[in-house]
């Protein structure tokens, strides 16, 4: 008996459809919901998100999420880019074994990468160690821990593999004798670049992108860690609203509108690789 | 059991410990305290006597566990759990909303048998409605409390009426912790640590009622009565203490990593355990004092969430942990103070002098167990606003 594509798709569509659709509905009813010590009720209203865009603090938190969101997305893909362009055709021997240690690198535990960074940018730790043991500084430097810059230091350290497996993954189609053929050509080196790499790349660029901007803006574990008390960021707002105050409604309001903001960027994005042409360029057979 | 039928069938038991007090009826109703109930008591104390003296239930079968790590003392249980063939799956915490979270968000009792409350959450747990009366008359340890841990005070594991709803097992106080490496003299005011020595140096645990709490008394206020005018001279102040720290640090464990790395000097909401926490990581420099305003002490009791499936062993372990060797072994590994007299001799002495045993009352006074916040009101700031307000500072002392 053959097996339709329908019925090889169901369970996993039933899965997606019980722990995140139905949930993402409840939890979008919520927010338009009456919120009262960790249960929702009626009426339905709109209060919960007019607090959410009139609260100063959520301002800020967002202006925070916002800026380390993209500083961690366009490092991460503007250092994995050329890592991921020499893997596939430059590394040669030595793939195999970079692809591992990237690949290796998961098993890490999220949390003992962050406290490495702790240790790596504290005043006492490696960096200013040292620069003091060289002579180059006579006192700590103190902006290197609790600010945005470790926050975005520690994202870009824990989403780069991801970013760079993308990018591989992206490149793997594109054959080393369109490069050649390119340059047969007469294009530079920048030109191939530029016509025929980032033409191709540029889709899984930005989905990589948009990957490592809505788990770095909505990230609140290494802004509490590393951040200080300019990294905190918006994320914290929906876990004190579940946990601290038991507002449910006023929570789930926030989560609605950061995940209204993501999709707004994310149209951006598509509009702006549409405008560039860049949307519709694939591979050929 | 339901709360209604509980109460209809202890009533006049409570109505009798109300009169003659917890360490009386332990050691039997006697003739004087028959007439101290007077004449409409005399049922009240006929069932009591009926009753006989108190007695643990029987343990046995799994316990769910539902509260921070360390609470379920492991070892100083150990035996009790293997003469009873008890076993524990914990759940752990990593902030104290959570209980109620999983609670409320899982249902009634949600699956667990035992939780614990700081005595602030009281009258939010009541509210919610977490809290299962306990029966005193399986709980004949309470005996060993100390006199004010077997009072009403507060309402805190008492009700008014009597209704038992925790078993207060370990508490401390608040002070100031410093790392002596870096700072020289112990500050004697909470107000020291706004100088600009302190600046960037101040390490600050993320606990907004904590944080809300301390402010409050070292400004002259009842937390849990703070006028929404006297209310803005709190955060005020707190803003001032958040603008003198590079973060606010998850948890006391996380403070302690800052300032053994030479990060922060000092911790406001400082917490004798942090000492060991330091020593454990090599570093045998921390001291914690109270300074001169005072502080805020806090008590953690073992309850009894609604609709829990086996009520007899958490009873049964409540019981035990007022043990005096139990209850002493708790406060070692978890460096923290001990609610049951007898359990002062059997202390190491660096546990021991944390806190001052003989002068108990006087170190209450200085440094009270508070409620938190109320959760509705519009005389006094609120459960809410504090939690709003204290993530409003934080965002805006890093602006």
């Amino acid at each position: 008996m053959r097996i339709g594509p329908l019925a090889l798709t169901a369970p996993a569509a039933a899965g997606l459809l019980v722990f995140f659709i139905a949930p993402l509905v409840a939890f979008g009813v919520y927010s338009f919901l009456t919120g009262s010590l960790y249960e929702v009720k009626a009426p339905l209203t709109l209060e919960n998100y007019k607090e959410v865009f009139e609260t100063d603090a959520n301002r800020t938190l967002a202006r925070n999420s916002l800026v380390v969101g993209l500083l961690a997305a366009a490092f991460s893909v503007l250092i994995a880019l050329p890592i991921a362009y020499w893997l596939r055709y430059a590394a040669g021997r030595w793939r195999g074994l970079v692809l591992f240690l990237i690949v290796a690198s998961f098993l890490a535990s999220y949390l003992v990468r962050i406290y490495a960074w702790r240790s790596m940018l504290g005043r006492n730790g490696a960096i200013n160690r040292g620069l003091e043991s060289i002579g180059l500084i006579d006192e700590p430097l103190d902006f290197l821990l609790y600010n945005r810059f470790a926050v975005t230091v520690a994202l870009v350290h824990i989403y780069l593999p991801y970013v760079v497996l993308v990018l591989y993954a992206g490149l793997a189609p594109l054959q080393p004798s369109y490069l050649e053929t390119a340059q047969d050509l007469g294009a530079g080196r920048l030109q191939r670049w530029r016509r025929v790499v980032l033409p191709l790349v540029a889709a899984p660029a930005m989905s990589a992108f948009l990957f490592v901007f809505v788990l770095s803006a909505a990230d609140y574990v290494t802004p509490l860690l590393l951040g200080g008390t300019n990294g905190v960021m918006l994320g914290v707002q929906v876990q004190v609203a579940f946990i601290g105050t038991g507002d449910f409604a006023y929570g789930a309001a926030i989560a609605f509108a950061m995940l209204a903001a993501f999709l707004v960027l994310y149209g951006l994005i598509a509009l702006a690789l549409r405008l560039m042409k860049l949307d519709r360029v694939r591979f050929a057979a | 059991m339901r709360y209604e039928e509980w109460m209809r069938r202890h009533t006049s038991r409570r109505l009798f410990l109300q009169r003659a007090g917890l360490i009386t009826l332990t050691v039997g109703a006697g003739p004087t305290l028959l007439a101290a109930c007077g004449d409409d008591d005399d049922d009240d104390t006929a069932e009591t006597a009926a009753q006989g003296p108190a007695k643990a239930p029987a343990a046995s079968g799994r316990v769910d566990f539902l509260s921070w790590e360390g609470y379920d003392i492991p070892d100083p249980l150990k035996s009790w759990k293997t003469q009873n063939d008890v076993t524990v799956k914990a759940t752990y915490i990593g902030n104290h909303d959570e209980i109620q979270t999983k609670l409320k968000a899982g249902g009634a009792g949600a699956g667990y048998d035992i939780i614990t409350y700081y005595q602030g959450y009281k009258p939010l747990y009541q509210e919610l409605d977490i809290l299962e009366p306990l029966d005193d008359q399986k709980l004949p340890n309470l005996k060993n409390l100390f006199p004010y841990f077997a009072s009403k005070e507060g309402n805190f594991w008492v009700d008014a009426d009597g209704t038992r709803t925790g078993v207060p097992w370990t508490w401390g106080s608040i002070g100031i912790t410093i790392d002596g490496r870096r700072v020289k003299s112990m500050p004697t005011s909470w107000f020291d640590l706004l100088e600009p020595q302190f600046k960037g140096k101040v390490a600050i645990p993320d606990d907004p009622t904590g944080a809300w709490a301390l402010a409050a008394h070292i400004s002259g206020f009842d937390p849990s009565e703070t006028s929404k005018d006297d209310g803005e001279k709190v955060f005020d102040l707190l803003s001032q203490v958040a603008a003198q720290s590079t973060g606010i640090s998850p948890s006391f464990g996380d403070a302690t990593t800052k300032m053994t790395a030479g990060d922060a000097d000092v911790c406001w909401q400082g917490w004798a355990a942090m000492n060991e926490f330091a020593a454990a990581e090599g570093v045998d420099s921390f001291e914690t004092q109270v300074p001169k305003e005072g502080s805020f002490s806090f008590c953690d009791a073992y309850a009894l969430p609604s609709g829990a499936d086996n009520a007899d062993t958490a009873l049964a372990w409540m019981n035990e942990s007022l043990d005096p060797k139990v209850n002493a072994d708790a406060a070692v590994i978890l460096v923290g103070g001990v609610t049951v007299a007898d359990a002062v001799p059997q202390l190491p002495k660096n546990i021991a002098s944390l806190y001052e045993y003989d002068k108990l009352d006087e170190l209450l006074d200085r440094s009270p167990f508070y409620n938190n916040p109320p959760l509705e009101s519009d005389e006094f700031v609120t459960f809410e606003e504090v939690q709003k307000r204290w993530q409003e500072i934080k965002a805006e002392a890093g602006a």
